[in-house]
């Protein structure tokens, strides 16, 4: 029994050891897109040549606009308050302040982003992903697709084991 | 959960808050409502053909209306990068090129994309008038095997 508890101990361990990086990976990435757009954050070749606290939100707003997703009329509102949303859910995550809250309203976002994607797919739409702001000029494929995949998977995972994580620890405790 | 979701819809709350104060205060700011889309004129536009003619001829100037990460990841062969969302920053290094006579084909990417058309209002503005606007500039002329070029402007 006692085996079982310390294999159960280190079980624990790294399974709160996997939560941490995937609460500050997900957050990281949360941030960085944000900033990205927030910042008007332009790349050449790899290299960052402009980071503007001035937000180029007309263009990001033309990416919304481009998906068809929510009514034309509503893409600059969009445009508008997604980055920071996204920056204050990744924020809240990294920090560890209303953790499951923040996993879920990020959760929340990659399930939309991952219908606008696959709806531009679906759609032969050959646009911009905007998924970074104007830092990248990827567009919408499989290669975006299979990322909000994954990172819909950690949102989710992180979703319901931070809960897991509050209730197991009372049960520990019985 | 019910707390959890509370949360959550704070969150939310918050950023989009957040986000209209920014942009409120932003020297950038758009419009909280998407502008209903300007009609194009036949006269506004240039048939793919008659671009290409003019590209070949070498009598027109081409201006890529995109953002710059755009530009830099592919353009058309010889266009100028002019991103109309930092127009005033890039104008002056275009603009030594261009005359008020200049033939201009302003262009952007994909069929609903306005910020072509709204390079070509803008360089109207300042008096080029004969500027036209290749409706969905990068894709058409790339899928017809034309001349393109990647990186930034030198």
């Amino acid at each position: 029994m006692a085996d079982g508890g310390i294999i159960n101990a280190y079980g624990d361990t790294a399974v709160k050891i996997v939560d941490l990086i995937l609460r500050l990976v997900m957050g990281g990435i949360f941030i960085l897109s944000a900033v990205a757009k927030i910042g008007n954050v332009q790349v050449s070749h790899g290299h960052i040549t402009q980071i503007s606290h001035v937000p180029d939100l007309g263009t990001f707003a033309q990416d919304v606009a481009n998906y068809h997703v929510p009514p034309r009329e509503l893409s600059n509102l969009v445009a508008i308050t997604l980055p920071w949303i996204e920056l204050l859910a990744g924020g809240l995550l990294v920090c560890g302040i209303w953790k499951r809250a923040s996993a879920l309203v990020i959760t929340a976002m990659m399930v939309v982003f991952l219908a606008a994607i696959g709806w531009a797919l679906a759609h032969g739409y050959d646009i911009r992903c905007g998924c970074f702001g104007t830092v990248e000029a990827r567009k919408v494929g499989a290669i975006a697709l299979a990322e909000d995949g994954g990172m819909l998977a950690m949102a989710a995972w992180l979703a319901w084991r931070l809960r897991d994580e509050r209730t197991t620890g009372k049960g520990d405790k019985l | 959960m019910r707390r959890t979701i509370q949360r959550a819809l704070v969150i939310v709350f918050t950023g989009a808050v957040l986000g209209l104060a920014a942009n409120a205060v932003s020297p950038r700011r758009i419009p909280y409502l998407t502008p209903p889309k300007v009609t194009l004129q036949s006269q506004d536009t240039i048939p793919l053909p008659e671009a290409q003619e003019l590209w070949t001829s070498g009598s027109g100037f081409f201006l890529d209306a995109r953002a710059p990460a755009d530009y830099a990841a592919g353009h058309i062969a010889g266009s100028l990068s002019l991103p109309i969302e930092e127009f005033d920053d890039h104008f002056s290094q275009v603009q030594r090129f261009l005359s008020p006579d200049s033939m201009i084909v302003a262009y952007c990417d994909g069929m609903d994309c306005e910020l072509s058309n709204q390079l070509m209002v803008r360089l109207r503005e300042l008096g080029y008038h004969n500027v036209r606007h290749l409706v969905n500039g990068w894709t058409a002329w790339r899928t017809a095997g034309l001349s393109t070029h990647t990186g930034t402007q030198p």
